[in-house]
């Protein structure tokens, strides 16, 4: 069990440097056009991984692809993270009526339309990938806080809690030096598990049009378009699917592991 | 022939044998009383036959001459439906929540039994109001009687043996004394043969015909119940019996108390009701209670009966309602308004010792905590030192100052808890239950600790117990409490001898 975390870890890590480094190499940029080479197969000349529709070097667009898929589903978790820790520890922590109005809050944010709230911002802020970051994050911490509100009030009820009280800490240095690294696993372990339909959502808003922009790309839009054509160009899907596959298969792996560690 | 033979049987962890050679056997109608301290195996010996543990068995162990050691889990499953039945330590959490009674019962009793036949079930295990009860949550039972449930449950199929793994230990001492009793009572009319587990040798060696004494997974002595009680011959059985506190024992020499430390006068405390449930439920009223420097005093009392609520209140630990408490003369400010100079003054000890300490700690941290805290005007090598102090001063090695608690066995973590306690000098320690989650052994140890810090240190003690031989071998004074209130109160040794309250006479009925 061990060796394949390890494994998952250096895979994942492998992914996120191929991410950074990988479109540097690449002799093509992920946007340029070859009119000589359109959708050519794998191992062409010019071309490892063959082109798509368009002649676009596919191995520079699935790097790029990585690359902003990675940042997306990285930023928006850490916007849930941040926001939905914060949120939650505050609500389980002070509990009675505090909580109960925060959490009020959360149920009527949950009420709204995840897509009218992303329509209605990238309307009034114009479109731009930061707001994709800010949208998915802003959706992803509410079910985040409600499980740090959880764990908040389980550890609450232990008794170091009140050991730690009775040893004069503060308030806010119990919940920062006591409860919030004793919810740490659960937090991480839910974080690994909104990565993937974090992933999923940024390339459904691309798909409508609303995410990222042609000519930037994601794995999101890349699958897209290599199953419109999977009938003649299979390696068109399957090159970004596989790095998709891969990116969740690794995060989740990596991410038990992680758990594991906090756990102990 | 015996109902239950083990014989040379081994249990294996992985490739170590942490029991090895242990051999008894239960006939019908007959107490065998399997009884060391916390990892001595004793559980391990009696659930890994049955296939109850991940642990393998090996050796010989016949249920009614049928060999269960090699039997797989689908040849063993239907022999513990129907030849053994098992009870557990922990009343409060093996029936699930969301049935009634009635439907477990129905459920342990494998067939379709009239409702007749359920309520005479419940009967058997001395429940009254037993048609009633079945229609009952298991949260409207008391801590005893789901256990006696757990009892009716266990027996409802008719087994020939019965396992009882510790069915006491997390009960007070008049409940333990009554269900040993149904079970003794259940073993002499059906002849059910009794296979009971424990760690307080001299607790069950009443009820028991044999004991087999186990210390670290060999059998350090076994033989007929009197003679082990009487005349134990290996030091283990000895230490065993000499380490369980005893009403009847000389009363301890405590060291003389000075002028008022503490004082509550009129303290309340009200909970609301859980759920959509209106209204408050009062768990402590109107109490009263004095501590002088150098001075322990216990708050004695069943579960739920408030002790615990009120040695918080008072500490500024818990929630108070009204109520005032006064140190050396002065208000002591409420909760959130305890200062750090307020906070030196009392510091608590817990029960459970392992959830006490902040699993993601190290000791030296978790010692250091409180004059990290209370004490900012020490250096940090001045700090360092005093935990290294506190740490000598509790009898533990130097070298555990950088494990964490899962690391540390029961007995060591509570040294860790009084160490943190001591750290910062106060003039009281709170002592909630710190003795009670332990095995006899190490709360014998625990205890002797305690002691010689109530006379180095001149500490106030303010002890939380349902014992009370416990209180006995620290305390100056008592207050017996039930429903929230204090019922009787006065001098630990004419409490015991003279009781007037019948909740004070029931406790000490229950401890002799």
């Amino acid at each position: 069990m061990k060796g394949r975390h390890h494994l998952a870890l250096i895979a994942f890590g492998l992914i996120v440097a191929a991410a950074l480094l990988g479109p540097l190499s690449v002799r093509w940029p992920h946007e340029a056009i070859d009119w000589n080479a359109v959708r050519v197969p794998p191992f062409s000349p010019h071309h490892l991984l063959g082109t798509d529709s368009v002649g676009r070097d596919l191995l520079a667009r699935t790097l790029t692809g990585t690359r902003v898929t990675l940042a997306v589903a990285g930023a928006a978790a850490f916007v849930a993270l941040a926001i939905g820790t914060a949120w939650g520890a505050l609500a389980g922590w002070k509990g009675g009526r505090i909580d109960e109005a925060m959490m009020r809050v959360v149920d009527a944010l949950y009420a709204l339309p995840f897509m009218f709230v992303v329509i209605l911002l990238m309307v009034v802020f114009g479109r731009s990938i930061l707001l994709v970051f800010l949208g998915i994050g802003a959706v992803e911490w509410l079910t985040m806080a409600c499980v740090v509100r959880g764990q908040v009030m389980a550890v609450k009820q232990r008794p170091f809690v009140l050991a730690a009280e009775a040893a004069g800490a503060p308030p806010l240095g119990i919940v920062i030096a006591h409860i919030l690294p004793n919810i740490a696993g659960v937090a991480i372990a839910y974080l690994l598990l909104t990565s993937p339909q974090v992933v999923m959502v940024e390339s459904f808003l691309s798909f409508l049009g609303l995410g990222v922009q042609e000519p930037l790309t994601s794995l999101g839009i890349l699958v897209k378009e290599g199953a419109d054509d999977m009938d003649i160009a299979p390696h068109a899907l399957l090159l970004p699917g596989g790095m998709l596959v891969a990116i969740l298969v690794s995060l989740t792996l990596a991410g038990e592991r992680l758990r594991d560690r906090f756990a102990a | 022939m015996s109902v239950y033979a083990v014989d040379g049987l081994e249990v294996w962890r992985d490739d170590r044998a942490i029991v090895r050679g242990v051999s008894f056997a239960v006939d019908a109608g007959e107490c065998v009383a399997l009884v060391g301290g916390s990892g001595s195996g004793k559980s391990q010996t009696c659930l890994a036959p049955f296939g109850l543990s991940p642990l393998e068995p090996r050796g010989s162990a016949r249920l009614d001459g049928r060999e269960l050691i090699g039997l797989t889990e689908r040849e063993l499953r239907p022999l513990r439906g129907r030849d053994v039945g098992f009870v557990f330590q922990q009343p409060l959490t093996a029936l699930t929540p969301h049935l009634k009674i009635g439907r477990q019962l129905a459920e342990a009793h494998g067939r379709r039994p009239s409702r007749g036949a359920l309520a005479a079930m419940l009967e058997r295990v001395g429940l009254d109001h037993a048609d009633e009860r079945l229609d009952q949550y298991p949260h409207r039972l008391s801590g005893g009687q789901r256990q006696r449930v757990l009892i009716a449950a266990a027996i409802a199929h008719r087994p020939k043996l019965l396992v009882a793994d510790e069915p006491t230990s997390a009960l007070d001492a008049s409940l333990r004394h009554e269900i040993l009793a149904l079970l003794g009572r259940l073993r002499a009319e059906e002849g059910l043969a009794l296979l009971l587990v424990s760690h307080d040798l001299a607790a069950v060696a009443d009820h028991a015909d044999r004991v087999v004494v186990l210390d670290r997974g060999e059998v350090a002595e076994a033989g007929p119940a009197d003679a082990v009680l009487e005349r134990p011959h290996s030091d283990y059985a000895r230490a065993l019996l000499a380490a369980t506190p005893r009403i009847t024992d000389p009363a301890p020499v405590l060291p003389a108390p000075g002028p008022l430390l503490i004082e509550a006068r009129g303290v309340s405390v009200s909970f609301a009701r859980a759920g959509w449930r209106r209204g408050r439920i009062d768990a402590v009223a109107e109490a009263d209670i004095a501590i002088a420097e150098r001075e322990a005093v216990a708050l004695i009392g069943g579960s739920g009966s408030g002790k615990s609520t009120l040695g918080r209140a008072i500490a500024r630990l818990g929630p108070i309602d009204h109520g005032e408490v006064r140190w050396r003369g002065d208000p002591l400010p409420p909760r959130a308004r305890m200062t750090k100079a307020h906070r030196r003054l009392i510091q608590p000890v817990f029960q459970d010792p392992i959830a006490s300490l902040d699993p993601r700690w190290r000791v030296s941290d978790i010692v250091g905590e409180p004059i990290r805290h209370l004490r900012p005007d020490l250096s940090s090598r001045q700090r360092a030192d005093r935990v290294k102090a506190a740490l000598q001063e509790v009898e533990l090695p130097a070298t555990l100052a950088d494990s964490r608690p899962a690391e540390l066995s029961g007995g060591q973590a509570q040294r860790v808890a009084i160490a943190r306690a001591l750290v910062a000098d106060p003039a009281m320690l709170l002592l909630d239950e710190a003795t009670s989650a332990l095995d006899v052994l190490v709360a014998s140890h625990i205890l002797d600790l305690l002691a010689r810090l109530q006379h180095e240190r001149g500490l106030a003690i303010l002890l939380i117990t349902h014992e009370l031989a416990v209180a006995r071998a620290l305390c100056h004074r008592v207050a017996v409490m039930d429903g929230g209130r204090i019922v009787e109160e006065g001098r630990a040794a004419e409490v015991i001898s003279a009781p007037r309250h019948p909740v004070t006479q029931a406790l000490v009925a229950a401890s002799v």
